[in-house]
């Protein structure tokens, strides 16, 4: 009897590195491993949000990785009508978490979508969307940061000089003054503003490295100062190492899987010299961590992917795994926690972050049901498909529990998307990060033990 | 449903006629949108659908029907696809008529002890909608998570639940169906079960959409029962677990669920999303629960403890938290999908034995895993004798599959010799048309045909399942059509 190991063993010398497989004939094919997995029996259907939307086999993982393995199998082709299913999917791995026979579905999709945008470069709006951001902006920290300072013109100034600056506006949906109207104040980014190494508070306990994002960085600055904050508090050197970069989760996500593997490289090189990568945004955790995957077909690239995503952890995880110091002060509050996808699907951390809020005195912690579900935001999901996005956010906003005051969550995209839908809809909750919350406990701690010092 | 634009207009004049009775957007007729519906949960046969058509209520269910009546177009009632049998899957060519977006829950009455929901409305979110009022709906299939109550009505679904509680068919009250000619009627009378005249609901359900396409369902819904408690049993030997089986029901207990799996399942689940830690080395284990009011339940439970003991059980332990007993029914009820972990593919077969003939039929199906070199596992509603032995094979190599399709048919032969049957809850659909002759005669499957005849006398409702072709001229008359 074979164990799933050897499974796998073998089926992988059989396939050793074919050029093409049916019709996908581009570079760095399809794992055939993983629609192997796959026994058709659809538990996964209604865990999959697009699925709950249409009904349709097609947009549900089963239907995703069966087209997948049909263009495999030559049945059909790498063409407009395969695509769309294959990039209407919203990358949030519900089905990961749902799947009985643990069927890599995110990863197979990510495969497919290479292909295709090797076969079928970008055309149209989404196009361009996809050109300007993803080639554009997030590869380069500087004119991210630049984009940040736009921003915070643009908040100053209204749409226009905007849209003359960058022509940006051109080609940005109509849906996008919703998300416009509350761009967080931007604040400055922490990479470069903060010294490479910010010390550890009173007794240090050790070092780690923290990927500060792009999206964080420069929407959430404060997000970032928060967790250095936190950290330091906890007895961490944190480091910031200058020349890391963007994760590449929305490259890949988006098919450009080579731009997405530069990143990468970048990355692993920047973080080479330690042993613990935090991360405080889960869509970049989540593609930390499946670098390994990125580099399945490159046997050079791979052990050194694999050993780096092993360093990589939720800040969540970590402060509460690693015993963080519980504040001594109470912070009132009545929340709620929602489930970033990249957290829980990808990454299976829900019970850490939920934990450690209800450990902060005070908090008060309500259940969201149905906590799990993609809230829409899906990386640029909600800029390419703003219909589902939307439909899925007013799902979420009628799902949030009367009398919270906040919605805590892991991940920047998440937060945007749900203080859209917040003011959207009319309602008050603020939207907060788990360290952003811990972070007010420490430092109102801080406060009263000053003020007890001062009388 | 994701925006109408780049759509190529469609050729086929049929499509646009649907479109005209659904809407633009409810159609689907691209051969990539449509080979996902190529086949259900039963993978080994495969048809190409003409079309997709979602519906939305009765009336356009049987506008549609008409439709199909006078162009003469075969056609098929889909819900989640999550059947075993190729119940949903066409032979080619039919219409799909999906279900899914009828999913309402219409109405709760709980005094009354019913519910009313449209067809594509998933199992288990019926028990989550009431649950928090104290109620539930007793049929659990292992596939709650996505498959619709129209499709369990369809094949008379039953789950771990269903031997003390009674499968689908004991939980229907009444139907909406539209039949083959496009009629609109209601059966049975909400909330009023037993009607004098004929039990149209019981042959309605587990019709296996071949007599009427169902569109609105009331069913019955239970109190949770006052107290629970599940034990989990390992032995060494399948023939003490059968035993203990057997000593159980004769000592009257009945519990609410009675499951077994040996080895090879024990191996899969564990390789799966949901492992329990359950000995490898074990020969099978039993997950056994009582339920009922409080004041009984320890005395079954101690009783169902002595009985493992007596059959020299290696373990046996009750769940200590809520939390505990859902990870062991997790394990459990995922354990079909759980093989996709130790093997590419598997065939679910679905026999009936009588609980006593257990370890000869094991010892039977331990010779067809030997003879045709695929591994077995077992999976066993052992309370009410329902076995599902799941051949494992790989798609891939060559042969394997039709290997598959024999060592699968062939514990069916040995379900029936045993004085069985070849399905209990899965359905003939495609997959066991011609195993239908070990249990029935040639004019036994006649008189069926001939009820069959008086529903849908132009076989154009799912044709091609549930009964064995007299000769083959009608599929291939069919075929050429095309
Ligand atoms: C992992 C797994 C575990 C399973 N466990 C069990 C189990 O424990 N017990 C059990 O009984 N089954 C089980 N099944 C089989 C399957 O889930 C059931 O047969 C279920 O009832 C099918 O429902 P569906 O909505 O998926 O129907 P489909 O597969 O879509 O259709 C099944 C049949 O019903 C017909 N049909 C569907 N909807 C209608 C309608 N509205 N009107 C008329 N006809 C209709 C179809 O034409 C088809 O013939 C399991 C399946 C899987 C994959
Ligand atoms: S992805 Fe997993 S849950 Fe979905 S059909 Fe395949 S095996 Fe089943
Ligand atoms: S990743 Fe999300 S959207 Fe994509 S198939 Fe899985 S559940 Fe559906």
């Amino acid at each position: 009897m074979m164990s799933v190991d050897e499974k796998k063993m073998s089926a992988q010398t059989e396939q050793g590195m074919p050029a093409t497989l049916g019709n996908f004939k581009w570079n760095d094919l399809p794992d055939e491993n993983k629609w192997a997995d796959c026994v058709h029996c659809g538990m996964c259907l209604e865990a999959c949000p697009t699925y709950q939307e249409t009904g349709e086999e097609h947009q549900s993982p089963r239907g995703r990785v069966y087209l997948i393995k049909a263009v495999a199998e030559g049945k059909i082709d790498v063409n407009e009508a395969f695509s769309k299913p294959i990039f209407d999917g919203l990358d949030c791995r519900a089905c990961e978490t749902a799947c009985p026979a643990s069927v890599q579905v995110g990863g197979l999709i990510e495969e497919a979508r290479g292909q295709i945008r090797q076969a079928m470069p970008l055309k149209g709006i989404s196009g361009a969307v996809s050109k300007t951001v993803l080639k554009g902006f997030f590869p380069h920290p500087s004119r991210m940061h630049k984009l940040g300072g736009l921003m915070k013109l643009y908040q100053k100034s209204g749409i226009q000089k905007l849209a003359r600056k960058t022509g940006l506006l051109n080609i940005l949906p109509t849906h996008l003054k919703d998300m416009e109207a509350i761009l967080p104040e931007v604040g400055k980014p922490v990479l470069g503003r903060y010294p490479e190494v910010v010390p550890a508070e009173g007794e240090r306990k050790g070092r780690v490295a923290l990927l500060t994002g792009c999206v964080m960085d420069v929407m959430f600055s404060d997000v970032n100062e928060a967790t250095i904050r936190v950290l330091t508090h906890n007895g961490y050197d944190v480091h910031l190492p200058k020349n890391q970069r963007c994760c590449g989760a929305l490259h890949i996500h988006a098919g450009d899987r080579e731009t997405g593997k530069a990143l990468a490289k970048q990355n692993i090189e920047a973080f080479k010299e330690f042993d613990k990568v935090l991360v405080n945004a889960a869509g970049c955790g989540a593609a930390l961590q499946e670098y390994d995957e990125l580099f399945r077909n490159d046997p050079e690239m791979l052990p050194l992917a694999k050993a780096f995503s092993e360093k990589v952890e939720d800040i969540s995880k970590f402060l509460y795994e690693n015993g963080f110091k519980r504040p001594k002060v109470e912070v009132k509050t009545r929340i709620t926690y929602h489930d970033a996808c990249h957290l829980a699907h990808a990454q299976g951390v829900r019970f850490e972050p939920r934990q450690l809020l209800k450990e902060i005195p005070g908090v008060e912690l309500v259940e969201l049901p149905d906590a799990d579900r993609c809230c829409g935001s899906a990386g640029i999901y909600n800029l390419t498909h703003p219909d589902m996005a939307g439909r899925l956010l007013e799902r979420k906003i009628d799902d949030i529990p009367e009398n919270v005051e906040m919605i805590t969550m892991g991940n920047p995209g998440c937060m945007l998307q749900i203080a859209m839908g917040v003011k959207k809809y009319g309602r008050s909750e603020k939207v907060v990060h788990t360290v952003q919350l811990l972070d007010w406990a420490y430092e109102k701690e801080k406060k009263e033990a000053e003020n007890l010092v001062n009388t | 449903m994701f925006g109408k634009k780049s759509r190529k207009q469609p050729k086929d004049p049929l499509v646009r006629k649907l479109m005209d009775i659904v809407g633009e957007n409810e159609v689907l007729y691209l051969k990539e949108d449509l080979v996902a519906y190529e086949c259900d949960g039963f993978t080994m046969s495969k048809g190409m659908p003409r079309a997709v058509a979602f519906v939305h209520n009765a009336e356009e269910v049987s506008q549609i029907v008409k439709l199909l009546n006078r162009e003469k177009v075969p056609y098929i009632a889909r819900g989640a696809g999550t059947g075993l049998s190729g119940g949903a899957t066409p032979l080619g060519g039919e219409v799909i008529i999906s279900m899914v977006r009828m999913k309402r829950l219409l109405h709760v009455d709980l005094e009354n002890r019913k519910a009313v929901v449209e067809p594509g409305f998933v199992n288990l979110k019926l028990t989550q909608s009431i649950s928090d009022r104290g109620y539930y709906y007793a049929p659990d299939p292992s596939s709650q998570y996505a498959c619709t109550i129209g499709g369990n009505v369809a094949e008379n679904a039953g789950g771990a639940h269903c031997l003390k509680y009674g499968v689908t068919t004991n939980h229907i009250l009444g139907l909406e169906v539209v039949l083959p000619n496009g009629e609109i009627v209601e059966i049975g009378e909400e909330g009023i079960p037993d009607r004098p005249g004929y039990d149209l609901i019981g042959l309605l359900t587990g019709s296996e959409g071949t007599l009427g396409i169902i569109t609105k369902i009331t069913c019955k819904v239970l109190k949770n029962p006052q107290g629970k408690k599940t034990v989990l049993a390992y032995f060494d030997e399948i023939n003490d677990a059968s035993q203990a089986v057997s000593d159980i029901i004769s000592a009257g207990i009945i519990p609410a669920a009675l499951e077994m799996m040996d080895q090879t399942a024990i191996h899969g689940v564990e390789s799966g999303a949901h492992p329990v830690g359950h000995p490898r080395d074990i020969a099978a284990f039993l997950l056994i629960e009582v339920d009922g009011i409080e004041a009984g339940i320890d005395d079954q439970m101690n009783e169902i403890v002595e009985v493992c003991k007596k059959n020299h059980v290696r373990e046996v332990k009750v769940a200590q938290s809520e939390a505990e007993r859902e990870l062991w029914w997790a394990n459990r009820k995922t354990g079909f999908s759980a093989m996709g972990a130790i093997s590419p593919d598997y065939l679910v077969q679905d026999g009936v034995i009588p609980r006593t003939r257990l370890p000869e039929v094991l010892t039977k199906i331990g010779e067809i895993s030997k003879k045709y070199n695929l591994r077995i596992a077992n999976i066993f509603h052992a309370g009410d004798g329902n076995l599902h032995p799941l051949v494992l094979y790989d798609a891939r190599v060559p042969g394997e599959a039709e290997r598959a399709a024999k060592a699968g048919s062939e514990c069916l032969k040995v379900c029936a010799d045993a004085g069985g049957s070849i399905t209990g809850e899965h359905g003939v659909g495609i997959e066991k048309k011609e195993e239908m002759r070990f249990i029935f005669t040639d004019e036994e499957i006649e008189a069926q045909t001939n009820i069959r005849a008086v529903f849908n006398p132009e076989d154009l409702l799912n044709p091609g399942k549930l009964f064995p072709e007299p000769g083959r001229c009608v599929e291939v008359k069919r075929a050429k059509a095309q």
